[in-house]
């Protein structure tokens, strides 16, 4: 196992520090680059294409989002940034090195679309979980838990099982797991899908006050239209069969965003506009 | 005032199975008397009871054969387990040995029993062999399929954080698997017993099936009735055994359900 994991109170200044040192061969200051990315699965009858020559340059705490229907690759793309699957052409560069390097070093966090909690272990005792393999201080783990479910206002709920939470309550720890070594980069893969529409809201505001005070960069996966333009500096089309990027659109709307920016007529443009995109 | 309330619902849980089981001796008892069964063919319950009370090696003889199904149980779930975690983690090993576990399965036990006695001799080795030999299936294969279970996401998750596969497998795979683990040796546990009684028919002077043969032989079938009461004990306190275990090692979602 790797030992050089980002210490909790490293923050922008090791990143910076990084990448100073590290010659960028690009002339962009680009935090993860995609290059003519492709992914062919082969199956038994035949190859299926997920990706075709994706093209992304992603800013160090830029809040991406992977806006596509349902089988455009873009779950795919978020496994091949942190090294689960790897492409079949192209390369893909994190903070200036190979995907497997940064997977190494523990930049990654992950969160799915279900909950993906152990079942034997507390609401702490999940989040604790990344923290024993990331090789963090054991002495400082219980606090540094502590301190990510309050500020998701579960510290009452620490000593609950999955099982006594609710669906929203435990998307929040598995959120919060994927925090816990504070890992630059969060990978997001539908994680408020399967939630119901006010809980989806709530954990909307809870995410972009978390991405607002720890500065991650974070790629976000949905096929929910607004969910997208809410919650993103960029909202990237895809297109499907195979898995494209169609565009790209900039959502310049103000921060901190509340929930009166969903009635403001620059966010239903923006809606329109990405709708639009999508149906072309 | 809780105690009494928690007997009471615990008295309320076993009572039926209580009356059916005094009805059911009651019924025995008046057959026998009835009928004037000669002890030889159906001795009475007071009988038994009475046998069970004036035999004094049967102490030993129980601890002879829980020695040997204990013995060979524990070497069976050491076995087990290892080759459970090896054939998930490597495809290579999962196809070059499962037909082997299928094969010890089909392997009549009583069959190798006389190989066992030749090669090890009358002492407890081959006994202790014979529990390990029929224990070893069921634990396997329960193992194998629980820590198979495990969440794909949450194996994605550790690989992501690029966790070792003994992390993996101490931190998210055995705790997935406990269920079918236990599941497994609550089936071994008695396996296990009766590899050990028929083991002992074939070769021994001691233990519980060696009293079940002399006392068949003899016709002494009050003596026959002890061992096999004795046996059926056994196995109920085993799988009471296991499943208060289970209860203790389970925390989250098994424990409440209880």
């Amino acid at each position: 196992m790797t030992e050089n994991a980002p210490s909790p109170q490293s923050g922008g200044a090791t990143k910076a520090a990084a990448a100073e040192s590290q010659p960028d061969p690009t002339p962009a200051n680009a935090h993860i680059r995609m290059n003519g990315v492709s992914l062919t699965f082969k199956t038994a009858r035949r190859d299926v294409q997920a990706l075709q020559h994706v093209d992304l340059d992603i800013a160090e705490g830029e809040f991406i989002a992977l806006l596509g229907p349902t089988g455009c690759g873009k779950s795919s793309l978020l496994r091949l940034v942190c090294d689960l699957l790897q492409p079949t052409e192209g390369q893909i560069t994190v903070r200036g090195r190979p995907p497997t390097e940064a997977r190494r070093a523990n930049d990654f966090g992950f969160v799915f679309q279900e909950p993906a909690l152990l079942a034997n272990r507390t609401a702490l005792e999940n989040v604790r979980l990344p923290l024993e393999v990331v090789g963090y201080p054991a002495e400082q783990r219980s606090g540094r838990c502590e301190t990510l479910l309050e500020s998701v206002g579960l510290l009452g709920f620490k000593d609950a099982y999955p099982h006594e939470l609710s669906g929203g309550m435990r998307q929040r720890v598995a959120i919060v797991r994927a925090l816990a070594w504070n890992p630059p980069i969060v990978l997001m893969d539908e994680p408020f899908s399967a939630l119901d529409e006010i809980t989806k809201e709530q954990l909307q505001d809870d995410l972009l006050e978390l991405w607002n005070r720890e500065k991650k960069t974070i790629l976000f996966v949905t096929h929910n239209i607004t969910e997208a333009v809410y919650l993103a500096d960029r909202v990237v089309i895809m297109s499907s069969h195979p898995g494209r990027v169609r565009s790209i659109i900039p959502v310049e709307l103000p921060r901190p965003r509340g929930n009166t920016v969903r009635e403001t007529s620059a966010f239903l443009s923006l809606v329109r506009k990405a709708r639009k995109e999508l149906t072309q | 005032m809780r105690a009494s309330f928690s007997f009471r619902r615990h008295w309320n849980t076993v009572m039926p199975a209580f009356i059916i089981l005094v009805c059911l001796l009651l019924t025995w008892q008046g057959a026998v008397w009835l009928m004037d069964m000669p002890p030889w063919l159906l001795p009475a319950p007071t009988d038994v009871i009475h046998r069970f009370l004036a035999t004094s090696t049967l102490g030993y003889h129980t601890g002879i054969t829980v020695m040997e199904a204990a013995t060979g149980f524990l070497i069976s779930v050491v076995l087990a387990i290892s080759l459970a975690a090896m054939i998930v983690h490597s495809r290579f090993l999962e196809r070059g040995l499962l037909p082997y576990i299928v094969l010890s399965n089909a392997i009549p036990i009583v069959a190798i029993i006389p190989l066992l006695t030749i090669w090890f001799g009358f002492g407890m080795t081959p006994r202790v062999m014979i529990c390990t030999i029929v224990t070893f299936f069921p634990i396997v294969t329960n193992t194998t399929q629980g820590l198979k279970s495990a969440d794909k996401r949450v194996l994605e998750f550790m690989h992501s954080i690029n966790a070792t596969r003994l992390e993996i497998l101490l931190k998210v795979q055995l705790p997935s698997a406990l269920p079918s683990i236990f599941a497994g040796f609550k089936i071994a546990a008695s396996l296990s017993l009766v590899g050990a009684v028929v083991a002992e028919f074939y070769s021994s002077d001691r233990g519980l099936g060696y009293l079940i043969i002399t006392a068949a032989t003899e016709l002494r079938t009050d003596l026959l009735f002890v061992a096999v009461t004795v046996l059926a004990a056994l196995g109920v306190i085993s799988f009471t055994f296991f499943s208060w275990l289970e209860r203790k090692s389970f925390r989250g979602e098994g424990r409440a359900d209880q």
